[in-house]
């Protein structure tokens, strides 16, 4: 049913034309103040879109979308971008970075829906995406060939459920997915269905031939533990945050590593406990300049930077609702759930709506 | 709160003395719903599942029709009591999967359908004692197994002889009483889950103030009236008559989804009420109080004329179209508690901070 309301929508708003650049045209884009960041919104009256921010925080344009979004892909050289539904999320819009081009919607396939992630293959002729095959509860990356108007061109097992973020490792063939374990199905809404029989994963696909290389699980007693957003380091390390579905009275780590051909591992904190994070990470962003990485957790108002070589947490910053995170200069550009925009130096900017969980660099 | 105070000063009222101050409302409401609906609700289905145990256990001593009609009677009273206080997701619940295993829903696979007619077809052993039962998949321990083993195919069994389904009723009986005294007990002590909540702090683990303690609180309704919706309605009651999916309704068997639904919202109504949610408003927020009261009324209104089996309610047009009402209806509360409620106490509703994204 939540997904025929979400058809319904998405319809509704091709139907009007909804989907296309809002405000001052493209002449807006001022000298000097480059587009740098993507992130999708909510604004005061509770329509949805995508926001270009510049470096310093102002927003150069926006894009109106059916309904939530959520993550954007991003394929530097050819300046275009994918902004994906929130899950269960039905659409996917492409849009050009230079506002050469009208914003261009897909639809998830028949049984399928989005979960809200995806990445483009290093020539930009291939999108990913992480799917639901909701019927059979299969976790799937949707592969779309972006040189033929984003047909969806093939499918691929992530050998779990709930796959969620999805990045590509330094080989640039190499897929590390984030099997987050939780079983939904559209017609519960978000409603979690097997909190009792979780089996969490991170997985390292290959992208070409669609074949599992690794298989990577905690120990069996943080079963409930949900892996679900990744970012690299400079060493090709895998860097991972989790969200906890068990008691709450529980204080398990929510950060850990993994790279093929290592075990994959849980930082320690020593001196420190998970106790600030609300049992939730929602972004994990690396700068590799900095050879830092940073964690951001909405529900404990927090944004911890680590050393990626130690793995020390070397600082806590307390930001309200704090959520979407990417690397910029020396430190980490940040957005929040009550809308503050936040670059690494420089003064907070706050908007008039506010942010879902990811902001995106646009690199090229 | 603030608000409350703005207001004070604006009629000239003097604040209480301190000392003998007047509860802050967020402690007021989370101490009044941890006394006046949590303890009890725990309490009443801890009584009902101990009542339940002992009815199966007779009836598996001296089988007949009397003793049959009496454990299913028990059962109708269990499932009620477990639907008025199930929308607690927090707290001693959740630890070993209590939820699941007192009722494993949405089972949208039917697995535990499966397992249970398994358990009935090999009469395996380890599912009549209770510690071994424990062990086993949360889809065979709790309400919906016992539901299927006093209602489903074959239960009419039970009132001659049926050895096996009766023990494995009895085991199940046993479990549930046993998690509802653990859940009950954990909740009666001002050491553990009650204290925590009705003394936030600092140094407290869960809460650290008192708006995060009332947060959880408010939660149970925003979060109990989603679920009710999305997860309980949305499940079997399709947008069209012809997409309606009877068999997934909860506890059709025993016929309880309507009895259920109308449990649930009656726990939701308690706890708006009992709490004392109306009682802090703001005068220009008492608007909110009235318009939820005025909504539970209209769901009351709807369901109490529904037939209790959920294949007549769907089939007949009037029964389905207030059943559908109470989709709207509880889409209406959803809105009022979960913009105006909390905004009224200032809490924000965590644009960013929703599970899994």
């Amino acid at each position: 049913m939540a997904a025929l309301l979400n058809r319904r929508a998405l319809l509704a708003a091709a139907g009007t034309g909804l989907l296309a650049w809002i405000g001052a045209p493209r002449a807006l884009a001022r000298p000097g103040r480059k587009t740098a960041f993507a992130a999708a919104y909510k604004d005061r009256d509770g329509r949805f879109g995508i926001a270009l921010i510049s470096g310093d925080g102002a927003i150069h344009a926006r894009i109106a979308l059916p309904d939530r979004g959520h993550d954007i892909a991003c394929d530097g050289a050819a300046r275009r971008a994918v902004a994906f539904a929130r899950r269960p999320g039905y659409f996917a819009v492409v849009f050009d970075l230079d506002r050469r081009a009208e914003p261009v919607t897909l639809q998830a396939a028949p049984g399928r829906h989005f979960f809200g992630h995806g990445v483009f293959s290093p020539d930009g002729r291939l999108l990913y995406a992480t799917e639901n095959d909701f019927e059979a509860a299969r976790g799937l990356i949707g592969v779309y060939d972006a040189t033929d108007g984003f047909r969806r061109v093939g499918e691929f097992d992530t050998h779990g459920m709930d796959p969620h973020e999805l990045l590509l490792m330094p080989d640039g063939r190499t897929l590390a997915v984030a099997n987050g374990g939780i079983e939904t199905h559209p017609d519960f809404g978000r409603a979690k269905l097997n909190l009792a029989t979780m089996r969490p994963s991170l997985v390292f696909l290959d992208r070409l031939h669609g074949t599992l290389v690794e298989t990577h699980r905690l120990a069996a007693d943080l079963y409930q533990l949900s892996i679900r957003h990744m970012a690299v380091d400079g060493s090709g390390r895998c860097w991972f945050g989790c969200q906890y579905e068990g008691p709450r009275g529980d204080v398990p780590p929510l950060v850990g590593l993994a790279r093929p051909g290592d075990a994959i591992r849980l930082l320690d904190l020593p001196g420190e406990s998970w106790a600030g994070f609300g049992n939730y990470v929602g972004s994990v962003a690396c700068n590799p300049t900095a050879d830092s990485v940073a964690v951001t957790s909405p529900r404990g108002n927090l944004l911890a930077t680590f050393d990626a070589a130690s793995g020390r947490l070397v600082r806590r910053q307390r930001l309200e609702e704090v959520c979407g995170l990417a690397a910029q200069a020396d430190g980490f550009f940040a957005t929040t759930g009550t809308g503050a925009i936040r670059p690494a130096n420089g003064k907070p900017e706050h908007a008039d709506l506010v942010w879902d969980n990811h902001v995106l660099r646009l690199d090229g | 709160m603030m608000r409350l105070l703005a207001l004070a000063l604006c009629l000239g009222l003097s604040l209480p003395a301190s000392g003998h101050a007047e509860p802050a409302p967020a402690a007021a409401i989370t101490r009044a719903a941890i006394d006046a609906v949590i303890r009890p609700g725990y309490a009443r289905f801890r009584a009902a599942a101990e009542t339940l145990e002992k009815d199966v256990r007779a009836l598996c001593e001296a089988p007949g029709p009397a003793q049959l009609e009496t454990a299913r009677a028990a059962f109708r009273d269990t499932a009620l009591a477990w639907a008025s206080i199930e929308i607690v997701g927090f707290g001693p619940v959740r630890a070993q999967n209590r939820l699941e295993r007192i009722l494993f829903w949405p089972d949208r696979r039917g697995i535990g359908l499966k397992q249970v007619q398994a358990i009935l077809a090999t009469e395996d052993d380890t599912a009549t004692d209770t510690a071994t039962l424990a062990q086993k998949s949360v889809a065979v321990q709790g309400l919906g197994a016992l539901e299927y083993v006093l209602f489903g195919t074959g239960a009419a069994t039970l009132a001659e002889a049926d050895a096996f389904r009766c023990r494995y009723g009895a085991a199940i009986g046993t479990n549930l009483a046993k998690i509802a005294a653990r859940i009950a007990a954990a909740w009666a002590g001002d050491d553990g889950i009650a204290g925590q909540l009705a003394r936030p702090g600092p140094d407290n683990a869960l809460f650290r103030d008192q708006d995060e303690a009332l947060g959880e609180v408010t939660d149970i309704l925003i979060h109990g009236l989603e679920q009710l919706r999305a997860v309980r309605l949305n499940g079997f009651l399709g947008e069209t008559p012809e997409k309606d999916r009877p068999k997934r309704a909860l506890l059709w068997r025993a016929g309880l989804t309507v009895a259920t639904v109308k449990a649930n919202l009656d726990g939701l109504r308690d706890l708006f009420d009992k709490a004392g949610f109306a009682d802090h408003l703001a005068e220009e927020d008492r608007w909110i109080a009235a318009s939820i009261r005025f909504e539970f009324a209209q769901a009351d209104d709807a369901l109490s004329v529904l037939p209790a089996r959920i294949a007549d309610t769907l089939a007949d047009p009037q029964a389905r179209e207030k059943l559908a009402f109470v989709r709207v209806v509880s889409s209406s509360l959803s809105q009022l508690v979960g913009e105006h409620l909390a905004a009224a106490y200032g809490l924000t509703a965590g644009f960013s901070s929703l599970d899994g994204d």
